[in-house]
């Protein structure tokens, strides 16, 4: 509803920076024959209230879609009303296989050393026993990078998520150093395919293109959420470590298997925890614990 | 010792022999054909069935990642298994053989064919065959759905075309999610046409109390399914995350003690700086 409401307003913005749209004037070739400054030619136009009216065809200029991405912004910066987003690892079931992170970075327009979400290799003090942790940004209710941003770049909405605007960014880093998860990376250089995404209109909930010079973090794949769809690297896991879904419902679904589950059953069942819950940043992400044979 | 080596030897031809003989579906399932549509829909039933009974053993349609076990679970999209017709695989998915487990205890025909629906959705040259519907009877089935505050139940009443309660009819209820729809159970109607689906009270709605329910039913050849909004549960009012004033919201929403000590301090340290430059005249002036 929430992305139906907003192409509707897309349509009317482009067909008001269209202004009199032509009726023959989607085709480029036409227009460009008729642009020409000595051209006395009058040109039959449709207006926005649907009248026909005639214009003189040299006044008519192309209307560029890419501004009409502007709406992306706004809906970026809002969220998704009466949401809110958490995931859930279950650690004992992570092979490292890494298909998250290739997921991620594919579709993040990052580099192999960049990571949104990394899948760290772990080992119990106690028991010995080593495991895998997939991490990506914990997405905490109480953000202290939000807390340190001089100039807005990095903020938290309404459904829960913490998004980077690469175009507010300074690159202070103020971000990166306050994290306590590491969950953020610095664009030291150029990002991957910087001349393929060159043209490519910014979008903050996916947060592409990346620009040299910004910081960078997971953004909970809120492009793929406002659409329904399961977060990028959820998707792609083949053994079903990850679930997600929205708090508010108390349903999470495992991108694996798609199965939907109670979320606080979920959560109490398996001794769930987050990670340092002494710093008081109330994580969005939660963990169930490695199984071993003695607990 | 050779005797020993014989017996193992004797074992393994056994054993290869058992393996290497064909499975075969008898021939009058062979023909079987699914009368609903592969659609989407059942594609995608399909495959959550998939990924939690078949995924373990013969992994990832084309990904060639199934089980090391003998005989071999294959690869579900190989032409070995796509060149079978999908009454065969309907028999063997329900009839099972050693390792691969008889489903159809467990698994109504719909779910089946939904299974090779997915199957099949890796086969690009696959098209369904027609079903022969002549002589087949495909029951209308009407649901009418409606909640029992006394006990939480969901009431699922299903009835046929001329308004007769319909028994022995399969009905799935789910709950619908953002992601995913939750199962809230499976039931087989009674003799009434009545099955019932326990909701927990606990569980949230929306900000009145709705919840999306959707019912799926199937007997024989015949299926239907509804989706209603329905009042189900407490009316419960979300927060938005960034509600209220917090340090890491934006200045307008800055907690009242962050902007009383800044600007206090502010006017106290200009007021300062303000009092003593208009003071330095008079101290000229004194002097």
């Amino acid at each position: 509803m929430e992305k139906n409401s907003h192409s509707g307003v897309s349509r009317r913005k482009f067909l008001q920076k269209l202004g009199v749209a032509g009726i023959g004037a989607t085709s480029p070739l036409f227009i460009s024959s008729c642009s020409g400054e000595s051209s006395r030619k009058k040109m039959k136009v449709l207006t926005l209230d649907n009248k026909l009216i005639e214009v003189d065809a040299t006044e008519l200029k192309i209307a560029k879609a890419s501004n009409d991405k502007s709406y992306l912004q706004q809906e970026g910066r809002e969220g998704i009303k009466g949401k809110k987003f958490v995931m859930v690892i279950d650690l004992s079931k992570c092979r490292n296989e890494r298909k998250c992170m290739k997921a991620c970075q594919s579709a993040h327009q990052l580099k192999p050393e960049q990571h949104h979400i990394n899948v760290l290799e772990m080992e119990d003090e106690i028991s010995g026993i080593s495991y895998f942790m997939p991490k990506p940004c914990q997405h905490c209710n109480n953000p202290p990078c939000v807390s340190v941003c001089p100039v807005d770049a990095t903020f938290k909405r309404q459904d829960g998520i913490v998004l980077i605007d690469n175009e507010r960014c300074i690159g202070c880093r103020f971000c990166i150093a306050a994290c306590p998860y590491s969950a953020r990376s610095f664009n030291w250089t150029d990002p991957r395919d910087a001349d393929k995404y060159k043209d490519v209109v910014y979008n903050v909930e996916l947060n592409v293109p990346q620009k040299k010079g910004t910081v960078t973090k997971c953004a909970f794949s809120a492009d793929r959420v406002r659409e329904g769809k399961l977060p990028y690297c959820v998707s792609a896991c083949p053994n079903g470590v990850y679930y997600f879904g929205d708090a508010n419902e108390d349903l999470v679904t495992n991108g694996t298997t798609k199965e939907t589950v109670r979320l606080s059953k979920l959560l109490f069942d398996n001794s769930a925890y987050v990670l340092m819950p002494e710093l008081g940043t109330k994580p969005s992400v939660y963990y169930l614990p490695v199984r071993t044979n003695n607990s | 010792m050779p005797k020993f080596i014989y017996i193992i030897f004797g074992l393994m031809t056994c054993f290869w022999s058992a393996f290497a003989q064909e499975w075969k579906a008898p021939e009058e399932e062979k023909e079987n054909v699914s009368i609903r549509l592969f659609d989407n829909e059942i594609e995608t039933e399909g495959g959550v069935l998939f990924m939690n009974s078949c995924k373990s053993c013969h992994g990832s349609p084309t990904q060639e990642d199934f089980s090391l076990m003998l005989p071999s679970p294959g690869d579900l999209a190989s032409a070995k298994v796509q060149n079978q017709t999908d009454g065969e695989l309907f028999y063997k998915i329900r009839a099972g053989k050693g390792a691969m487990p008889k489903f159809g205890d467990a698994l109504d025909q719909n779910e089946i064919w939904s299974l090779i629906a997915y199957v099949r959705s890796f086969n690009e040259s696959y098209k369904q065959p027609e079903p022969n519907l002549e002589g087949v009877v495909i029951p209308n089935i009407t649901l009418n759905l409606s909640f029992d505050d006394n006990v939480d139940k969901l009431v699922v009443k299903t009835l046929d075309e001329n308004g007769n309660p319909m028994p022995d009819v399969t009905v799935k209820a789910f709950v619908k999610g953002h992601f995913g729809n939750y199962l809230l159970g499976k039931s087989r109607c009674n003799e009434l046409g009545i099955a019932y689906f326990d909701i927990d009270s606990k569980m949230p709605g929306d900000e009145e109390g709705n919840m999306d329910i959707i019912v799926k039913a199937s007997k024989g050849f015949g299926s239907a399914k509804v989706t209603q909004k329905m009042r189900v549960v407490d009316a419960v009012s979300f927060k938005s995350a960034i509600e209220g004033r917090h340090l890491w919201s934006v200045s307008k929403r800055a907690p009242y003690w962050l902007i009383v000590t800044f600007l206090s301090s502010l006017i106290g340290i200009w007021g300062t700086i303000i009092y003593v430059i208009v003071g330095l005249p008079k101290i000229k002036k004194q002097s």
